[in-house]
């Protein structure tokens, strides 16, 4: 499992200076109309996605900072973003 | 394995074109499942689907350890269940299922590890389960091969003992939940996978698979780290769950000389020696999602350092073999069991992670209960999806689980 993650401060590091921080669920929902079930949803749930997904990195054995890559859960290597379904 | 020989669970079945119940996934649920729908339920128009061979899953790669020690009171009646059905499954299936029930050993690197021990161990007498502590002095006693030494990284101030679990043959529960499963009339269709699930106004109505449509009116999807991805693909329902590779390695055969399963929470590491002789060990998971099932240098350095400082008598002892296979770890480590929820006909059974081996017979049974009567029963309650939002999450674990190396 040899993966390196491009840090946007440090560049391309060994992947256990990381910590993975989930995957990428947009923005927390506003505290207005929130619900018990949207915030499962933010919170709880996820996508399992076995194929390309946008997840948060933190480089803690590092500068430190939190940013998102794309990474292909199958094969376990940090991807380019994929071009936009229009 | 798919050459000349007949599968001991019988010749071949055609695939028909309609079922009363669809399984996906033939791994140690979905044939627990069907085996006792068959056999208790009379339903026995069933389909077992599996994309490449039975047992390819966690089936055939978990390290087979089997206890009903857990911490609440919602899960340790069921693995009780599951823990006692071994003995007797073995008679009914005609099959040896090697339970080896040595006892299992829960090593404790604090008093307040201690204690939380303690909490664990009044639980299990609550439920009538064998469970006591053991201090330093006395596990050496029980387990001369422990390293009880106080100049080890994390030194061991007792354990939680629990006689009656142990190790069963994994490969043979898959084999033996087979034949019984196909002398009932299931049908068992390897090499074919699902690759849709249809309904209609909130029913289920069919499976589409690489050989062609089923219509049914019920489906199981009891994939094991599949089930997940598949569930959010093929229906759109996202499940609070996290896939991540697991590794487990084996040592060159030794005489006897560990003769309970050994775990430690704070290394990481647990070991208990086959009937052959290897030192089977599990390690943590991956600190990171993925679907590989690749092993990694990492682990087998970790489970080396960590096993030769609490078992000394591994230092120099080669690794023969090492594999990986899937966990898909819930936030509250318990998995998620549910039906008829949001959609008719659709069940569903993961979020094992790597509880799922010594479970899966009581579980199977229980929802095929579930499955033939289409009511829930009282044991499978407290595993539906909705206890996530309702914020209800099962105090299996101490705090919510985040996947990473320093959860
Ligand atoms: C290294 C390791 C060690 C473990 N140790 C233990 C242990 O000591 N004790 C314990 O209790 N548990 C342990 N486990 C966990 C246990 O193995 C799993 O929880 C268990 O196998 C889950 O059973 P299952 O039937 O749900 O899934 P699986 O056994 O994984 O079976 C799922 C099946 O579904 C099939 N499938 C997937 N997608 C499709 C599709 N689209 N169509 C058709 N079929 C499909 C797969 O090929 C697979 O055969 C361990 C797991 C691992 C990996
Ligand atoms: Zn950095």
């Amino acid at each position: 499992m040899a993966l390196t993650i491009s840090c946007p401060n440090c560049g391309k590091r060994n992947g256990y200076e990381f910590r993975y921080g989930g995957e990428d669920k947009g923005p927390r929902p506003a505290e207005e109309g929130l619900t018990p079930q949207s915030w499962c949803d933010y919170v709880h749930m996820n996508n399992c996605v076995a194929g390309i997904q946008k997840e948060w990195w933190c480089h803690k054995n590092g500068c430190g900072a939190w940013f998102t890559i794309f990474r292909n859960t199958l094969t376990n290597l940090e991807v380019e973003e994929p071009e936009a379904k229009l | 394995m798919f050459g000349r020989f007949k599968p001991l669970w019988g010749k071949k079945p055609q695939l028909k074109s309609s079922y009363d119940a669809v399984i996906i996934g033939g791994g140690l649920h979905g044939l627990a499942t069907a085996y006792f729908l068959a056999k208790e339920h009379g339903m026995n128009n069933i389909a077992i689907l599996e994309k490449r061979y039975i047992g390819f899953g966690g089936a055939g790669r978990n390290t087979a350890i089997v206890r009903a020690n857990q911490r609440t009171q919602e899960n340790v009646p069921l693995y009780k269940e599951a823990l006692d059905l071994w003995p007797i499954l073995t008679k009914e299936l005609d099959y040896n299922l090697m339970f080896n029930n040595c006892g299992n050993l829960n090593l404790m690197h604090s008093e307040a590890a201690m204690n939380t021990a303690r909490m664990n161990v009044c639980t299990a007498q609550f439920h009538g389960i064998k469970s006591h502590l053991l201090d330093a002095k006395q596990l050496k006693e029980l387990e001369p091969a422990i390293n009880i030494s106080p100049d080890i990284t994390y030194p061991i101030h007792g354990a939680m003992f629990h006689p009656p679990g142990g190790v069963v043959r994994h490969d043979a529960v898959v084999w033996g939940l087979a034949k019984g499963a196909a002398r009932y009339g299931v049908h068992i269709h390897q090499q074919t996978e699902a690759t849709a699930i249809h309904t209609k106004n909130g029913k289920i109505t069919g499976v589409d698979t690489n050989r062609g449509r089923i219509h049914t009116p019920r489906v199981l999807v009891s994939a094991g780290g599949y089930s997940a991805g598949m569930i959010n693909k093929m229906l759109g329902i996202r499940l609070p769950i996290s896939v991540l590779t697991i590794q487990a390695m084996v040592t060159q055969p030794l005489k006897p000389v560990l003769n309970h399963v050994v775990s430690s929470g704070m290394y990481h590491a647990y070991a208990n020696q086959t009937l052959k002789g290897e030192i089977a060990t599990g390690a943590h998971m991956d600190p990171w999602p993925n679907y590989t099932t690749l092993t990694t240098a990492h682990y087998i350095k970790h489970q080396a350092e960590a096993l030769s400082d609490f078992l000394p008598f591994l230092r120099g002892v080669k690794f023969m073999r090492t594999w990986a296979g899937l966990a898909d770890m819930t936030p509250d480590m318990a998995p998620i069991i549910d039906g008829n929820d949001p959609i008719d006909g659709f069940y569903m059974n993961c979020g094992w992670g790597y509880f799922g081996f010594k479970s899966c017979t009581a579980t199977g049974r229980y929802l095929a209960k579930f499955m033939a009567g289409g009511q829930c029963p009282d044991m499978l309650k407290p595993f539906t999806l909705r206890r996530y939002e309702k914020h209800r999450l099962m105090g299996e674990t101490a705090a919510l689980v985040s996947y990473s190396a320093d959860n």
